[in-house]
């Protein structure tokens, strides 16, 4: 601003004082925003890349009687992939079998997760408050300790088989849910579900009634409104609710080892006992990337879906 | 109020009469929780025409277009619409469409498709869904945004869109929910001349919603009038701004003067007035007023003209240029009027003026009507 009463005549001279200064304010601008972020990449640094790089050399190596060799290899991951020895391979199996688990809680938590988000953002008025806190307050709880209640509910003389006996339903088959695949999906999915309607919710919340209200002036009741409007619009937040749900559930531990029983192991236990009782920290290592390269395939793929969904 | 009173009498052989008309709302009421938003509202809408629902917020208008799409049902009464009664029919078993205010088009949809999704659903013919949609965006002039998405356009644009995913329904009629409230003035000026047009050519009636008066009195063929729940006056732009039927519809559709008087005269709705120092005054009266009684005078600001005068006791205020014409305001003791004379004859703020009021639309009111 040089001369702010002929302003408009010497505009062309100006714009080269603002060209500078905006420059300079830019650079200023950018040095603070690397020194305000210093902290966090500090911390981004020390405790997410400096272990998994630890953890990624680690998985080249090899296991000796008390240490770990620096022997540069692949066998870790050939051992994960095609088998240890002429006893078959046990890694893969259990690896899908995590997985298959995994997609069968995301389908159940989004079967029951997505009524629930519906009814919060459209038809619950009054008492939206009160569902909407139900729905979080079991996040409040540790997750060990919702994965310990079904223990108690599912177990021999627990809640659901004493309930079930007192009306005469009892039934020997009950004995089996605890210490089974079914308890590890069942408490799996009471554990993501409050995830997956958060994740619908905020999405269903920002679609505007008008639009459900166009959908149905043009003709359309409310089942064709809901699957060509309302779901399409809430699919960006079923995306980011499955992809969390599945790429967590996959690769839990604490349910199986909980309520899983001896032969249910997942993926997450295979890994915990490398690096426990048996000692194999390299081919833990090595596990734990084979799982870690499907969550970053899974959530690739459904960043591109979602960017595909974005409006 | 006193509208719907003198209606009724002609409801008794209405049966007959609603087959003909575009919409028939008969007694309509309508609470939410505790507030009376409709409070017996009839209103007959003839086939073809442009009608607008006009009134300050909070006065019904929208309730009522939202009864007549089938977003709200009333707590009683009837709503027909082409002769069939539709109260308790759902929005997508009704022969209308809406626009609305936030022109509310689908996200996820490329234009062509926010368009087709009604004849889609009623699984019209794919070569008549193309020629019917062609067809309405040549109508809006966007031929060329087929492929786009909404947020890809601008306000004008969407709202074109909206008109022509309304319109290729084919409705019995329009119901247009204040659709140029979010754009600019020059903007909504051009879509004002647009929607004339349109109207014109496709031959639908519209509905129209809108709190501003100026585009009530440019656009409709009739005006409903309407403040807390009721129909204040119903007629032509002209009708209504010549002769306003309470102080509350002189007030809202256009500037007047309400100034304070005694009446002097009364004979068959003409009623001459005393008012002080600006002189006797001659309107008309649609009620009962008294020899001697105080009452309101309307008087348009261009009704007023301007004189100076030495030793008046009225002087001119401010001065304020509107384009071609200087709006005046005058102070006369403890009233204030304003006039709306050409530049040539206006006066200096600060100088003594004598006012003449006088006019072929002068109202009187009883003091106690609103």
């Amino acid at each position: 601003m040089t001369n702010p009463g002929l302003a408009p005549e010497l505009h062309n001279e100006e714009s080269f004082d603002d060209v500078a200064e905006m420059a300079n304010r830019g650079e200023r601008r950018r040095f603070g925003g690397v020194l305000l972020g210093l902290p966090i990449i500090g911390w981004m640094a020390f405790f997410l890349a400096f272990p998994y790089i630890l953890l990624l050399l680690q998985s080249f190596w090899e296991a000796g009687l008390w240490s770990t060799l620096h022997n540069w290899n692949l066998q870790n991951y050939t051992a994960v992939l095609f088998g240890k020895s002429l006893a078959g391979n046990i890694y893969l199996p259990v690896l899908l079998t995590s997985i298959e688990n995994g997609m069968m809680v995301t389908v159940l938590a989004t079967l029951i997760g997505f009524p629930v988000a519906y009814l919060l953002a459209f038809k619950l008025r009054r008492r939206r408050m009160l569902v909407y806190t139900l729905v979080i307050v079991p996040l409040w709880a540790s997750y060990l300790l919702r994965a310990y209640a079904w223990k108690v509910i599912l177990g021999n003389n627990g809640l659901l088989g004493s309930v079930l006996n007192h009306i005469g339903l009892g039934n020997s088959s009950l004995n089996s849910i605890l210490y089974s695949r079914t308890a590890i999906i069942i408490t799996l999915t009471h554990i993501f579900t409050p995830f997956m309607i958060l994740s619908i919710y905020s999405v269903l919340e920002r679609v505007p009634e008008s639009l459900i209200n166009a959908s149905k002036d043009l003709g359309v009741g409310r089942l064709g409104t809901f699957f060509k409007v309302v779901l399409p619009l809430s699919l960006p937040g079923v995306i980011a609710g499955a992809t969390f749900t599945l790429g967590l559930a996959a690769g839990d531990f604490v349910a199986p080892l909980l309520v899983g029983g001896p032969n249910n192991s997942m993926i997450g236990n295979i890994i915990y006992s490398e690096f426990g009782a048996t000692g194999d920290y390299p081919l833990g290592s090595a596990i734990a990337f084979v799982l870690l390269a499907f969550v970053v395939v899974l959530v690739a793929v459904s960043t591109l879906a979602e960017r595909r969904e974005q409006i | 109020m006193n509208a719907i009173d003198a209606r009724r009498p002609e409801r008794s052989n209405r049966s007959d009469s609603i087959g003909s008309l575009a919409v028939c709302l008969d007694g309509v009421t309508k609470s939410y929780d505790s507030v009376e938003a409709l409070k017996g509202l009839s209103l007959d809408v003839a086939d073809g025409e442009f009608i607008t629902l006009l009134g300050p917020s909070g006065c019904g208008k929208t309730t009522t277009l939202r009864l007549i799409g089938g977003f709200e049902r009333p707590d009683s009464g009837a709503v027909y619409v082409a002769g069939k009664n539709v109260t308790h029919e759902p929005p997508y078993r009704r022969p209308v469409n809406t626009v609305f205010q936030q022109y509310a088009l689908f996200p996820h949809l490329s234009i062509y498709d926010n368009i087709a999704y009604g004849l889609r659903h009623a699984r019209v013919a794919k070569a008549q869904i193309r020629q019917r949609v062609g067809q309405k965006m040549a109508l809006m002039e966007i031929a060329d945004l087929g492929d786009r998405k909404p947020n890809q356009l601008s306000g004008g644009q969407q709202q074109r869109v909206a008109l022509a995913r309304a319109l290729v329904m084919e409705p019995k009629v329009l119901l247009l929910d204040e659709p140029l409230g979010a754009l600019d003035y020059k903007l909504r000026k051009a879509m004002q001349l647009e929607l004339k047009r349109v109207h014109h050519e496709v031959g639908v009636t519209f509905i129209y919603v809108t709190h501003d008066q100026e585009e009530a009195m440019t656009m409709s063929d009739r005006i409903v009038v309407m403040n807390e729940g009721r129909i204040e006056q119903l007629g032509g732009p002209e009708e209504i701004y010549d002769n306003p039927s309470s102080p509350f519809v002189a007030g809202f559709v256009g500037d007047t003067n309400l100034v304070i008087g005694l009446a002097r005269d009364c004979r068959s709705g003409r009623v001459t007035v005393d008012l002080g120092v600006m002189g006797m005054i001659e309107g008309s009266c649609r009620q009962e007023v008294g020899v001697g009684d105080q009452v309101r005078v309307s008087v348009r600001p261009e009704d007023v003209s301007v004189m100076p005068m030495a030793d008046s006791p009225i002087t001119v205020r401010d001065a304020m240029l509107v384009g071609s014409s200087i709006h005046l305001t005058m102070v006369a003791g403890d009233t204030i009027v304003s006039a709306l004379v050409p530049r040539g004859a206006a006066e200096l703020p600060g100088t003594p003026v004598a006012l003449k009021l006088e006019g072929s639309r002068v109202c009187v009111y009883p003091m106690g009507q609103v």
